[in-house]
């Protein structure tokens, strides 16, 4: 997934941060105005490339949504008309809510096999966690792309390896390109390259819980089961939280997937299956680049608005004070 | 944030952990659970072992043999002799392969320098607008990377940067969480003190960066780089967008032309070639991540101590 998260994302992926704990500013009269100087020259390089490489562009591309290409009278000054259209676009909205079913569906599943199995390593009851978990986190290393290009083979109908491994058990010929699995599909996908990633976190997590508590829940007779869901997913919850938004943004930008299977079954795959690939369309495939840079800010907002929400959430909780 | 070594260090002692045995799990239980991990484990190496397999295989052996084992003449070297050429039409996998280690080595490095150079800044210096500069960094964490790519194209068009290498290379060099990784670490691993003392000596300040902050923060340098490269070479949506010439594409766009070329397309053979590729692609990182794989557990635990 572009969970680039997604992407992965990824890497945009790891995302985990707290907004910098602002630290009131300290100033040392010894700190001269020579000395301020030089801090703002070390962040200046990386500051002017986000000017030209993030605020200029996004600032340009909501001036372009202004404007629709005629075919008399060239470029002409429309307002919020490709807005309205976008906002009209049964197709548009389609997208939307499937994106929306499908992270309601695969970021829990994702986090719970995650946690899972963190919490079974973590407690040390599985033999030769290490090589587990060096094995479950090597997706992550796998580009969607190519991840997608595997899984297509495999499920291919009638040809691919697990496809037919199905129908020897005896589940008959299931077409995991169908209109009605196509989804799961993308989020078998989805599950695949994104669990160990998420569960090296948790796992990380859970590392960092004083092995008293554990302790001290042993001695009063707790099961590891009630240990491990009762005391150490409460304390990992701030973690949970950010990856829940973390993979939730990351599926509202479903992109890379869904564009592959498409070109195993195109039918599949419609134009606005997701909003990004509407986006895609729009912009590059009709050309339509006005229009498609009113869906881009329309979905920016969209995935800022959950963003947000998810700050507020986690400044509820007590982090970045 | 300079919690963050007193936290990390708690994570270590933690990890001398309880005795397993204390939990009193029934044998059958331990083994089902054992059983569960190997599963989701075969679960993850499955389509990996298959690649494999796969690319050591002819067209019809591809879809007519078994999928997780040798079958037919052994056909790798001749597959992979095939990513020379334009077999599809669509151009030639190694000239992608050289566009890929070029956008990320070259992509990895500026950003793991402007990252070190404003993470420095920002951890050890106050200066006017300080925060809100962080701030804004931070902000841009949550900028959805397909959100920014049709941006760049309209903006890339406006000023000629389609179908150029720089369009790729730059923004690349933009990494908010490079800059948040070097910043906690140099919080944590570059003493002020030490930074002081080196002033009262009369070092530049430059001088300090380079020589005394800098090999201290290595190893954040090291997950800064790898993030970086791993980012980078999966990238799909922003070469797709802005690169129309197949000679540009990196490894991930070029792959997705072959998939539609193979599948779409009459030409033979060429489902080998995308498979191949497919190994080609995915077999350096994989080898980089087990070889350096303490640095990129260190950018998960920055991460998860904060989290």
């Amino acid at each position: 997934m572009s969970q680039q998260l997604i992407h992965p994302p990824a890497l945009g992926s790891t995302g985990n941060v707290r907004i910098g704990a602002p630290k009131p500013p300290v100033r040392r009269r010894t700190a001269s105005s020579r000395r301020e100087r030089t801090g703002a020259l070390f962040i200046a390089p990386h500051m002017l490339m986000l000017g030209l490489f993030m605020l200029v562009p996004t600032v340009y591309a909501v001036y372009t949504s202004l404007f629709a290409t005629k075919l008399i009278g060239g470029r002409q000054w429309v307002g919020l008309e490709n807005y309205r259209t976008v906002l009209h676009a049964g197709e548009f909205w389609s997208g939307v809510v499937r994106v929306l079913v499908f992270g309601a569906i695969q970021v829990p599943l994702t986090l719970a096999i995650a946690f899972g199995f963190a919490a079974l390593f973590d407690a040390g009851v599985i033999r030769g966690s290490r090589f587990f978990r060096t094995v479950y986190f090597m997706p992550f290393a796998v580009p969607g792309v190519v991840a997608s290009v595997m899984w297509s083979f495999l499920l291919l109908p009638g040809f691919g390896s697990y496809a037919k491994a199905l129908s020897w058990l005896g589940l008959g010929n299931v077409d995991f390109f169908s209109s009605r699995l196509i989804l799961p599909t993308i989020m078998l996908i989805v599950i695949w390259e994104w669990t160990g990633y998420n569960m090296t976190i948790l796992y990380t997590s859970l590392k960092s819980i004083p092995k008293e508590v554990t302790e001290a829940a042993i001695m009063e007779g707790a099961s590891l089961w009630r240990i491990i869901v009762h005391i150490k997913l409460p304390m990992v919850m701030p973690s949970i939280v950010m990856l829940a938004f973390l993979n939730a943004v990351g599926a509202l930008q479903l992109f890379t997937e869904p564009s592959i299977l498409a070109s195993f079954q195109p039918q599949a795959i419609s134009f606005g299956f997701t909003p990004t690939l509407f986006v895609y369309h729009t912009a590059v495939g009709s050309g339509e680049y006005e229009l498609g840079a009113a869906a881009a800010v329309i979905l920016a907002l969209i995935i800022g608005a959950i963003s947000v929400a998810g700050f507020a959430v986690r400044r509820r909780n007590g982090e970045f004070r | 944030m300079t919690r963050t070594s007193a936290r990390g260090a708690k994570a270590k002692a933690g990890s001398d952990q309880v005795s397993p045995h204390l939990y009193g799990l029934r044998r059958s239980t331990t083994v089902v659970l054992n059983l569960i991990a190997v599963g989701f484990a075969a679960f993850v190496l499955g389509p990996l072992v298959w690649l494999f397999f796969s690319a050591t295989k002819s067209q019809a052996e591809i879809y007519d043999s078994f999928g997780f084992w040798f079958a037919g003449p052994f056909r790798l070297w001749h597959n992979l002799s095939a990513l020379g050429q334009n077999v599809s039409g669509t151009g030639i996998f190694v000239h992608w392969l050289g566009n890929t280690l070029l956008y990320a080595i070259g992509g990895a490095v500026g950003a793991t320098i402007l990252s070190a150079l404003a993470g420095y800044g920002f951890s050890r210096y106050s200066f006017r607008g300080a925060n809100t500069m962080f701030l804004l960094v931070m902000a841009t964490l949550l900028v959805p990377l397909t959100a920014i790519a049709l941006p760049l194209f309209l903006f890339y068009s406006k000023v000629g940067l389609v179908n150029s290498v720089w369009g790729m290379i730059l923004p690349s060099m933009v990494s908010p969480i490079g800059i948040y990784l070097m910043r906690t670490f140099i919080d944590a691993s570059v003493p002020k003190e030490l930074i002081e003392a080196a002033r009262l000596d009369g070092a530049s300040e430059l001088w300090i960066f380079w020589r005394i902050a800098l090999p201290l923060a290595f190893p954040g340098l090291m997950t800064v780089l790898l993030i970086s490269i791993v980012a980078i070479w999966n990238n799909y949506f922003l070469p797709l967008i802005i690169f129309s010439k197949a000679s540009l594409y990196p490894l991930t766009v070029g792959l997705s032309a072959l998939s539609q070329a193979a599948e779409t397309g009459t030409k033979a053979e060429l489902v080998p070639v995308l498979i191949t590729g497919g190994l080609v692609t995915v077999v350096p990182l994989i080898l980089l991540f087990l070889v350096l794989e303490r640095y990129f557990r260190g950018g998960m635990l920055q991460g998860s101590v904060t989290g």
